[in-house]
Parts: C-alpha cells; sequence; structure tokens
C-alpha cells in the first residue's frame, strides 16, 4: 500500500473483526489515514462500511483486531475516552438531540475536556462554515430541515475539535443541493484545518471530487485501494455487483 | 418527590417503585440526626442530603449497573427497587418503630390579613419549592452534567458520540434524584409527619403527578402538581376530602384520553 511514513498515519485499522451476534460483518479489514488527508470508503450497503466505522470509535463492543490512533491502540476503549483523544463519528442517523437548541447541540458537541476550552473559536468555525445555523442558533433542533439537522450533526462533530472525523454517508436523504453544501463544508475542512476524514458514502461523484484516496470494502473485507485521481466512477460501480 | 421520579425515569427509563421509602428515608435521617446527634435543622437535611447522594449513587454502582446489562432489565430493576424499598422500609421499622415521627416546623406562627391566615410555615415551604425548582432548573439548563443528562435522556446514541460516558451519567442521575426525592421527604415530614409506611400514600400522589404530567417531563411534573394541588384544594373545600381521589382519578383518566402520554409527554427534560 502506499501510504507515506508511519509517524504521518494518524489512523490504522489492522485485521478488525466485527460481528454481531453470530454474524461476523467484519472480516481482517485493514486500512490507515494520513495526516489532514480526506479518504472515501465506498462499498455496496451491507457490507460493513458503517460497521467499520462505528468498531472504530469504541460504540461496537465485539471488535477485535487493531485500532491505532495518533500512535496509540484504541480498540476496547470506551467511547468517551475515544472522543477525549480527539476522534469524532458523525453518525448516518445524526442522533442530535431534538429537544435542545441547535446552539445546545453545537455546546454538547465539545462535552470533552479538550474541546470545552476551545468551544469559542470552533463555534465560530462552525458557523463560517454553515452560516445557516447561526441563523437558526435558538431554534429547537427537532423542528430542522433534514439538510439543517445534517448540517448540525456534522458541525458538533468538529465542536469536539477532532483530528480525525468519521463521517457516516453525510448524503443520505439530501437534495442534490444540500448534499453539494455538505461535501462543500468537508472540502473546507480538508483546504482551511488539519484535521483528517475518513467519509462512507454511496454518491461516488461527490466523494470521489473530494477524496484523496479511496478504499473499497466488500463482504467485511478492504479489497482495493486507489488515489482517487487513478479511478474511475465506473470502477467503483462495477465492485458493487 | 415528582421531580426526583421524573428525573431518574427521564434519564434512565428506571421507573422506582421504591421511591416513596427514598422519600421516607429522607425524613428519618434528618429526624436522626436531629434527635440523637443534636445537630441544627439545616445542617441535619444538608447531611442527609449528602447521604442520600451517596446511597444513590452506591445503589446504582453496585446493583443496578449490573441488573441493566441483563435483557429484560426493565422488569428486574423494578422488583429489585421494589423489594428493596420493602426490605428498607422493615429496617426503618425495626430502628424507628411504627409511631408517628415528625420534623418540627422551620417556623412557628401564622401571618393574620382579616380572616386569612397562613402558617409562616407553609410560605416558606412554598418559598423553598421555589427556589429549589428553579435551582435544578438551572443546573440542569446550565451546567455540563445537567447537559449531559438531558442528552442522555434524548438521545443515548447521540450522546455516547459527543463523549458522554453513559454509565457515570446514569449514576450521577441517580442519586442525584435520590437527594432530591429525600429533600421532598424532609420537606413532607415538616408538613405532615411520618410513619415507616407512609412512602406508599406519598408514592401514589407523586406517581398520578408525574404520569399526569408526562412521564420524564421535569415541567410537565411542576405544572400537574400545580393543577392538582390547586384541585385538591377546591374539592376539599367544596366537597369535602374523601372526593379528592375519584376527582383527581377522573381529571387523569381524562388527561390520559386527550394526551396519551401525559401533560408534557414525549418531550423531554
Amino acid at each position: 500500500m502506499n501510504s507515506s511514513g508511519s509517524d504521518n498515519v494518524i489512523l490504522s485499522v489492522c485485521d478488525l473483526d466485527c460481528s454481531y451476534g453470530e454474524l461476523q460483518v467484519l472480516h481482517k479489514a485493514c486500512l490507515n489515514i494520513n495526516k489532514g488527508e480526506v479518504v472515501a470508503l465506498f462499498g455496496p450497503n451491507g457490507h460493513g462500511k458503517s460497521t467499520l466505522l462505528k468498531a472504530v470509535c469504541g460504540l461496537n463492543a465485539s471488535s477485535k483486531g487493531s485500532v491505532k490512533f495518533a500512535g496509540s491502540e484504541i480498540i476496547g476503549t470506551e467511547s468517551d475516552q475515544i472522543v477525549e483523544k480527539g476522534l469524532a463519528y458523525i453518525s448516518e442517523a445524526r442522533n442530535i438531540f431534538n429537544d435542545m437548541t441547535v446552539l445546545e447541540n453545537l455546546r454538547l458537541g465539545a462535552y470533552n475536556r479538550r474541546a470545552r476550552k476551545k468551544v469559542k473559536e470552533n463555534l465560530e468555525f462552525v458557523y463560517s462554515l454553515f452560516p445557516k445555523l447561526f441563523e437558526r442558533t435558538e431554534q429547537m433542533a427537532g423542528t430542522l430541515s433534514g439538510g439543517e439537522s445534517r448540517m448540525l450533526a456534522v458541525g458538533r462533530g468538529l465542536m469536539s475539535d477532532a483530528k480525525l472525523l468519521l463521517v457516516d454517508e453525510p448524503s443520505i436523504g439530501l437534495s442534490p443541493i444540500m448534499k453539494k453544501t455538505v461535501f462543500g463544508a468537508i472540502n473546507r475542512i480538508k483546504k482551511t484545518t488539519d484535521i483528517s476524514v475518513l467519509v462512507v458514502e454511496q454518491e461516488v461523484d461527490y466523494a470521489l471530487a473530494v477524496a484523496d484516496r479511496i478504499y473499497l470494502l466488500k463482504k467485511g473485507e478492504v479489497i482495493l485501494e486507489r488515489k482517487a485521481g487513478e479511478i474511475k466512477k465506473s470502477e467503483i460501480e462495477k465492485a458493487y455487483f | 418527590m415528582a421531580l426526583g421520579l421524573s428525573l431518574v425515569y427521564g434519564v434512565t427509563h428506571i421507573f422506582n417503585f421504591g421511591h416513596g421509602i427514598v422519600a421516607v428515608s429522607g425524613g428519618y435521617f434528618t429526624w436522626l440526626f436531629m434527635n440523637k446527634a443534636g445537630l441544627g435543622m439545616i445542617p441535619s437535611i444538608g447531611v442527609s442530603m449528602v447521604i442520600m447522594f451517596f446511597i444513590g449513587l452506591g445503589l446504582y454502582r453496585f446493583t443496578l449497573s449490573r441488573l441493566l446489562k441483563k435483557e429484560n432489565w426493565e422488569f428486574s430493576v423494578i422488583i429489585f427497587l421494589l423489594g428493596l424499598g420493602i426490605f428498607w422500609e422493615n429496617i426503618l421499622l425495626q430502628s424507628f418503630g411504627p409511631r408517628v415521627k415528625d420534623i418540627p416546623n422551620f417556623f412557628d406562627g401564622r401571618f393574620k390579613m382579616g380572616l386569612v391566615r397562613i402558617n409562616y410555615h407553609d410560605i416558606s415551604l412554598i418559598v423553598i419549592v421555589i427556589l429549589f425548582v428553579i435551582a435544578l432548573n438551572y443546573f440542569i439548563k446550565k451546567t455540563w452534567f445537567g447537559q449531559a443528562m438531558r442528552a442522555v435522556a434524548q438521545d443515548m446514541d447521540g450522546a455516547r458520540i459527543v463523549g458522554i460516558n453513559l454509565k457515570k451519567t446514569f449514576g450521577y442521575a441517580f442519586a442525584l434524584a435520590t437527594a432530591v426525592t429525600g429533600f421532598s421527604g424532609i420537606l413532607l415530614a415538616t408538613k405532615f409527619y411520618m410513619t415507616p409506611n407512609i412512602g406508599w400514600a406519598w408514592m401514589v400522589k407523586g406517581f398520578v403527578i408525574v404520569v399526569f404530567g408526562g412521564l420524564g417531563s421535569i415541567t410537565g411534573a411542576i405544572y400537574a402538581a400545580f393543577i392538582l394541588g390547586m384541585a385538591e384544594a377546591t374539592i376539599t373545600f367544596f366537597l369535602g376530602p374523601m372526593w379528592v381521589w375519584p376527582i383527581w382519578f377522573f381529571m387523569f383518566l381524562i388527561i390520559l384520553l386527550i394526551r396519551p402520554n401525559g401533560l408534557m409527554g414525549g418531550r423531554t427534560l
């Protein structure tokens, strides 16, 4: 694999097994992410992409193998400790707090001790990324539109002052304009910060446009790794079937 | 009383059937410190609440957190707390005896204006409860821990994602609710009296208020307590106290017909 020197690697997943009860979903999955890089993870539905993200951030207890984040082993660590280390997960289901205001949701994103000191500057960054959220600070999160609550979920993830964002299908259920907004935000994160991003996505076009590298996951195994410029959409989609 | 019940249910979805006895324990602890240790009233209340807090915490750490890992934890937790409540009630009965005990009023005397007479003690109770509710509300809305409790109540996965430790939050919420409930028991014991088994009577009232207001909703519980309290006073005045329960339950049924989740049900903390 063509990842560069190991001190440049922020996340390295190696031989990751994961199962739900009897059903094993991940089989010795491996991938690496370098500092500041945007990596896209493609693959058919139900082949373990989301499971991989959840396992990395400690939300799936059954995972075995090795997950190294910023040099230290984090497998088996409680999820709140993992967030503390600088890894943020943005779920496909959004999981925002409906009966709280937008601002309260964002502040809770900064729950970990590191992020509490940086609430102000991170909040400014989130608002500059999504001016829409700034307009709605006092609105209840449950009354937001699908696109707005997606922005809120991404914003809340950024509030945690993460070094690596794991983004699970950010475009799902969104209009084309909203998809552009969300991927525009990922592009700005890539250009203006040193945060790394691992994004799972069905919309190959959008993800391919921002990613540096891509991985393809099929039947719980990582079967392909390429630079984003060296692969065409059709090649990726061919692997789906 | 109702607040404690609502707090626990809202955060952890545990319905505490031993709740009445928790309130009574608060009263007995305070009585114990005042009469046997010779402490003043306010220090006794303070110490009792601290003890209640740690009892709640210990109860959660050593028993409930284990039960919660089971698959049908809802049922086992209910039975466990009910059993523990009965056990504890009998311990109180053994150590304090069945005779009526009470905690003295905060203030003696009453306020007179024409035909109106109000005990200073009642006024102080109202003030204390209002201040307490404001403080609790501030705590829940403005502190990191309060926000964490709301977050857990609204979306457990979301709470884990932002880095909230569920076990810790559950434990402290349970402890806080135990202390709040103990405090309510102390207030009730100053206004009325207590015996080891009076908790059940208190709990039924608290239960009606909480479900009326919407399980897990603090604001709902406050509205419900106000509405049902006014109703109780009016009914007692015009029809006599024996009508309180029938009319309460009638109102209860009407509310549940219109809003099956209670007055403010479905919303959380």
